[in-house]
């Protein structure tokens, strides 16, 4: 058992360390995607419009299966030979896709409700359109997305545990693990339900921070 | 990609469907069922009634699907008194244990949403009923319920959404729907591209097909002109712990 | 001496008249708001009582009083000589107070109520409106039920749109359903609060002519406006509300013509001028 506490606490780095990655890759491309999406350049709101209808309404499961199993494929005809593409690349590529759709939205709806106004006043100024975007359209967006951002690394870190399924040692794997190994599946499913409500009410706290503390400046 | 394996595999997943539809609407109206008795105890404004309703919500919530169901479906038996009672027979069952977390995950989901849309229910409303003799419960069924499940009808359509995607879970337990379907078919012909591919078309139209139908709902039942679509179908993902 | 009065009278059980409406010293307490100060006030059966008053007087919350959808924290109500049964308020306590929950209900039914905001109910038609009270609470037939609805809403004259949804009717035509919907209960005493304050000037109009037409069949009805003109018209008696007080009260004709306290002329001269 005391082995298991190790393995728990690695777990619980592989599982952070991989909501974070695919977070931050993700914002990235919900940010870039939320750009194209409001671009004049109607192929490309096309495009990444059918990227995030698509992605949101397939499960991410079937996501995480087609890009490990897609990917080992891949490479493998790449090399000539099987080569197992690695869990934790696969996890991070599938979160981030999702990751991306779902803010993707977030963000372009936050643009949409900054007022022209503010954006008319930040002209007047004298600025340059991307100091605009860069000073006052971005601040402002984020300020905006938060909470639903929040509920999205909630989600994000729930999600992670869906990458034990193509083998990535993730809190769920040890739990699977360890439940075999010492025939004890309640008690190590119920230690890594534990972990993950500890995360994701850490997430809570953080986002909730976040939001009074941006409420205060915003006045 | 081989677009015949492509159509034969869409042919062959497509007989997953019954099972993905009644894991995720039979859920679905337990999750609703048991959902309002407990938003009208969740958005009481006695304490000692609505925080034990919040533990639930917030713990099921809070973590993942897969941990539920792999608790249910493997965590049980741990339990003697549990298998050595009648329940057994159930709780070993793959199906009935997908639907028992799918169920007990979207109530705690659709608590929160009822709530909320009890609490939205103009005060006014509830002064007319009062004021007229209605009963608490009169109350509570005849103008509370439907006002507020009116309001959330928009937001619900996240929830039937996202049970539709979870419903793919099941697959963790050996159940054969869409994505069990399409994993032991890969396995079979390593093929994952056009079978996995396969499932996200079955999946994408099934997903559509709720969407546009609950506009149409919407718009009847809520008596509107067609509201102004989103650029594209599904919204925001269902919403995590409210804040 | 107020508190005295409020809740220790001896004689408080006994109905101080048969029918109407008796009001001893009510007191309510909203927030850190003393909005009723020991308010006393009757009306008697088949009389038209005017409230008037400034904004935050506190006339919505007595009239709410009497149908006890705002619980009163001191004082003794009497409807049609029925004496209400409620707890006082008392300190660190949070027991009931509603002592009989059946006779609030019966009370109620027997009370029809008119809002400000109208507060029809959104997912039913205009009959379903008016037919849910008489179906829910009076039981009656649907079928029952859905003929005198139609009765009722003949009378105010919105038969024709039985089948519309609140909100496609237009402020005048929602208030006339909630007015049909009080109707329906056959109520034996009609709250009016403001019923015309949320409608636009030439809505106005359409409104009061029901309410005058129903003032002409004898009924009971407490009527709280700022239409000053239609008060004097309609009301036998009336009431001008100061600070959770009622400062002044009299027949009609005295009280518009001849007012006494300086708070009432100011109050009339000010609608007055608004009027000319
Ligand atoms: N729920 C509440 N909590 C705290 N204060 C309240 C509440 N409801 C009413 N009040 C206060 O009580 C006072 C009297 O309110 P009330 O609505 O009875 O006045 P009113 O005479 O009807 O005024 P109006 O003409 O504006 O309708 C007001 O100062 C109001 O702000
Ligand atoms: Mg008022």
């Amino acid at each position: 058992m005391d082995g298991f506490v190790l393995q728990f606490v690695e777990g619980l780095k592989t599982t952070v360390l991989l909501a974070l990655i695919s977070g931050a890759l993700g914002m990235v491309v919900g940010l870039l995607a939320a750009a194209a999406k409001l671009s004049r350049f109607a192929p490309l709101r096309v495009v990444v419009g059918a990227y995030t209808t698509i992605v949101r309404g397939v499960p991410e499961l079937l996501i995480i299966l087609l890009i490990y199993f897609g990917g080992t494929v891949a490479i493998s005809s790449f090399f000539g030979r099987y080569v197992e593409i690695n869990a934790f690349s696969a996890g991070v590529l599938a979160l981030t896709i999702v990751f991306g759709a779902y803010t993707a939205e977030i963000f372009r709806g936050a643009v949409l409700s900054i007022s022209r106004g503010q954006i008319e006043a930040a002209r007047s100024l004298g600025l340059h359109p991307w100091q605009t975007w860069l000073l006052i359209i971005l601040p402002l967006m984020m300020r905006i997305a938060l909470p639903a951002l929040g509920n999205q690394w909630f989600s994000l870190i729930k999600e992670t545990s869906l990458i034990s399924i193509v083998g990535l040692t993730d809190i769920m794997r040890v739990a699977a693990v360890g439940a075999g190994s010492m025939r004890a599946p309640l008690t190590f499913y119920l230690a890594a339900s534990a972990l993950y409500l500890f995360l994701t009410s850490l997430a809570l706290v953080v986002f909730n921070l976040l939001e009074r503390h941006f409420a205060v400046r915003g006045h | 990609m081989d677009v015949e394996l492509l159509l034969t595999s869409t042919m062959t997943l497509a007989s997953g469907i019954p099972l993905t539809l009644i894991l995720a609407l039979a859920s679905l109206v337990i999750g609703l069922v048991l959902s309002v008795p407990l938003a009208f105890l969740r958005a009481s404004g006695n304490r000692w009634v609505s925080l034990p309703v919040l533990a639930y919500t917030y713990v099921f919530r809070g973590t993942p699907l897969l941990v539920q169901l792999f608790i249910i479906y493997y965590g049980l038996g741990q339990i003697d008194f549990i298998r050595s009672s009648v329940l057994w027979h159930v709780l070993r069952d793959p199906f009935w244990c997908s639907l028992l977390a799918f169920s007990l995950n979207s109530a705690a989901y659709t608590t929160e949403v009822f709530r909320g849309g009890i609490l939205a229910v103009p005060p006014g409303m509830i002064d007319a009923a009062q004021a007229i003799g209605m009963t608490p419960l009169q109350q509570k069924r005849k103008i509370i319920l439907p006002i507020a499940f009116r309001g959330i009808l928009p937001s619900y359509v996240n929830e039937v959404i996202a049970l539709l995607k979870a419903s793919s879970l099941a697959s963790t337990v050996t159940l054969l729907e869409i994505t069990g379907l399409s994993r032991k078919l890969v396995s079979e012909t390593f093929a994952p591209y056009e079978i996995f591919i396969a499932a996200g078309i079955l999946y994408l139209g099934l997903t559509s097909v709720f969407t546009s139908g609950f506009r149409m709902l919407e718009t009847r039942w809520l008596n509107a002109p067609p509201k102004q679509a989103a650029p594209d179908g599904i919204a925001v993902k269902r919403v995590a712990h409210g804040s | 001496m107020r508190a005295a009065m409020a809740s220790s009278l001896p004689e408080s059980q006994i109905a101080p008249a048969a029918g109407g409406v008796q009001a001893r010293g009510i007191e309510k307490r909203l927030g850190n708001i003393e909005v009723l100060r020991g308010v006393n006030l009757d009306v008697a059966a088949g009389e038209i009582l005017a409230i008037l008053g400034s904004s935050g007087s506190g006339k919505s919350t007595f009239l709410r009083c009497v149908n006890l959808l705002t619980l009163p924290d001191q004082g003794d109500i009497w409807v049609h000589g029925e004496h209400l049964r409620l707890r006082p308020v008392s300190e660190d306590d949070s027991a009931p107070r509603i002592l009989d929950h059946d006779q609030v209900r019966r009370v109620r039914a027997s009370i029809g109520m008119v809002f400000q905001s109208f507060n029809l109910w959104p997912h039913m038609t205009a009959l379903e409106n008016v037919s849910a009270g008489p179906v829910l609470v009076n039981r009656l037939t649907r079928k029952a039920a859905a003929e005198l609805g139609r009765r009722y809403l003949a009378k105010v004259g919105l038969s024709d749109k039985a089948g519309s949804y609140p909100r496609h009717l237009s402020g005048g035509q929602q208030q006339r359903v909630a007015i049909a919907r009080a109707l329906a209960m056959e109520p034996k005493l009609l709250l009016f609060d403001e019923p015309t304050s949320a409608l636009d000037p030439e809505l106005v109009g359409e409104v009061l002519r029901v309410m005058t037409a129903l003032a002409g069949e004898g009924r009971t009805m407490m009527i709280v406006t700022h239409e000053v003109a239609f008060a004097r018209e309609v009301s036998s008696r009336a009431a001008f509300m100061h600070q959770g007080r009622i400062e002044e009260e009299g027949s009609s004709r005295e009280f518009f013509s001849n007012p006494a306290s300086p708070g009432l002329r100011r109050f009339l001269a000010a609608h007055d001028e608004r009027h000319s």
